[in-house]
This record gives C-alpha cells, structure tokens and sequence, in this order.
C-alpha cells in the first residue's frame, strides 16, 4: 500500500486540506463583538444605541419604566417591572444576538455586531 | 483484455451489484450526521476506473446510482438526485485525473479530489434547489472536512484492493493507453 503512494498524492492532499481549512476559516471567523443595542417596544418603531460608552436609558412601558445599562461592547437589563426579573436575568449582553425580554413591559433587547450569529444550527 | 462484449457486460453488471450492495449496507449504518457517510461504493468505482477505464466506471456508477434508489425507495427523490449529481461530479473529476494515475496519483489521490467533488456538487444542488437557504454556506465547512476524511478512507482501501496480485494485473497505465 505506501508503496503505491506518489508524490501528487501528497499535493492533492495539502491542497484539499487547504480547501478545509480556508472553508473552516472564512464561515466560522469569529464575528467580532458587539457594536449596538437593538430596543425593540410594540407599537413603537426599534431604536439603536451604540455601545461605545456608559450610558443609562429609560424606556417607558405599560407596566412602567425599564432602566437599561450600556457599557462599551455589552448592555444589560437593570430594572424592570415585571415581578419575576426575567429581563433582569438575562444578565450582561454581550454576543451579537444576545437578548433580554420584558413581557410586562413589551420590550425586547438585543446586541448586535457586523453580522448576526447563530444561536445553534438544527436539521 | 478480452473484448468479448458479453463478458464485458456481465463484468459491469457484477461490479454494480457490488457497489448497490455496499450502498445499501451503508444507507443502513446510522449516521451521526446527515449527508455524511463514508461512500464506500466509491471503492468500486475507482477499482472499475483504474481497470476497465472510464466508461466502465460511468456505466457502474449510473447503474449503481439507479439500482440502489431502486432498493431503498429513493428514487427521483432528493436523495437520489443529490447522489446522482455527486456520483457523476465525482466522475468527471477522476476522468480528468485519470492520466496522472498511476504515475504521479495513487488511488489515494484519485478519491481525496473525487469526494470533495462530490460534497461540493451536493452542497451547490442543495443549496440551488432543494434548500435554498442564505445561511446553508455554513454547513459547507464540515462537509467539506468529512469528505476529505472520508476520500482519505475510499483512497486507501481502494490502493489495499489494487494492491491484491489478482487485480493489479488488470490495473491499466493511463499515461500510455487510451482510457474509455
């Protein structure tokens, strides 16, 4: 069997390794952090903020106001009302399409970057 | 080489029936992943392209293709149309290759190129027709490495089956004779 092998075997191998790996690289290259802040309230067009500084934000809802944090590359929910601090919870966002939901509140706030990623990938 | 035609023909039929059967059995291992499996029907064909030359190898490849659909109540449905379409880019690929076997490519070298190929002319049927999905590219990358795993499996038993006395003297020199 090694004895069958040639020379041009191993060229058609590195290339296609090569081919495997630039794919590898240029799908998967990580996307960078996150660049903006996406608030998205029922009813109301969605607003973007950068995340390059610290910053506070009030959004008024039905239920009352969300205090929302920025700090540069992440967001995060700092108070809502809703009794059950789900939006809260979601802590620090940080990865591109990382989100915190205020049901109460009708708000949803996500990150973005350059590109969107994904969550996870099913058949 | 004996040019009998009726020996010929038999010769193609048994080594389809060869390669539907290594089909099937495959199509019965589970896979973790799908679209991925190891293609060992693939050793046929390059056994029948280094032996009886290009032709051979494309009648054994439809045949195959054909046959096996038949057996697992695939065909003209997707699958068949996305094995159909590897199998014959695979073939186009090692036709093009032939004449560097076996002096400067091994089998190994022949399959690498055919399996990637054949991902390759998969994922593009797929993405064109069946799935057209922005985002599909991203599943290309892992598809793309199981092919070169699995050209480097169908390569190397490929060389084990040529390397057996009883077929290497059939095994013919591509650079010398015309193929087909």
């Amino acid at each position: 069997m090694m004895r069958s092998l040639r020379w041009g075997d191993a060229v058609v191998v590195a290339l296609a390794t090569a081919l495997v790996t630039t794919s590898f690289a240029l799908g998967y290259a990580p996307s960078g952090g996150s660049t903006h802040l996406v608030v998205t309230q029922a009813g109301m067009d969605s607003r973007h903020y950068p995340l390059n500084e610290n910053r506070a934000i009030q959004v008024e809802g039905p239920a009352g106001i969300t205090e929302i944090e920025i700090q540069p590359g992440r967001a995060r929910c700092l108070r809502s009302p809703g009794n059950q601090g789900i939006c809260e919870a979601a802590g620090w966002l940080e990865r591109p399409g990382d989100l915190a939901v205020s049901l109460p509140n009708r708000l949803m706030l996500q990150v973005r970057g350059a590109r969107s990623d994904f969550d996870s990938m099913h058949y | 080489m004996n040019t009998d035609p009726v020996l010929a023909d038999r010769r193609i039929a048994a080594l389809a029936a060869l390669a539907i059967g290594l089909q099937v059995i495959e199509a019965a291992i589970p896979s973790p992943v799908p679209g991925i499996k190891p293609g060992l029907a693939n050793v046929i064909t390059l056994v029948v392209l280094v032996t009886l030359g290009w032709r051979a190898a494309l009648a054994v490849t439809l045949l195959r293709v054909v046959g096996a659909s038949l057996l697992l109540g695939t065909l003209l449905s997707p699958g068949f149309w996305l094995s159909l379409t590897g199998a014959l880019a695979a073939l186009a690929v090692l036709g093009a290759l032939l004449r560097l076997h076996p002096h400067h490519l091994s089998a190994l070298g022949l399959a690498v190129p055919a399996a990637i190929a054949h991902t390759l002319a998969q994922f593009l049927l797929a993405w064109a027709v069946i799935i057209p999905h922005p985002q599909l590219p991203l599943l290309l990358p892992p598809l793309l490495l199981a092919g070169l795993i699995t050209g480097v499996v169908t390569g190397i038993l490929t060389a084990s089956v040529l390397a057996d006395p009883r077929i290497q003297r059939h095994v013919r020199d591509s650079s010398t004779t015309q193929s087909g």
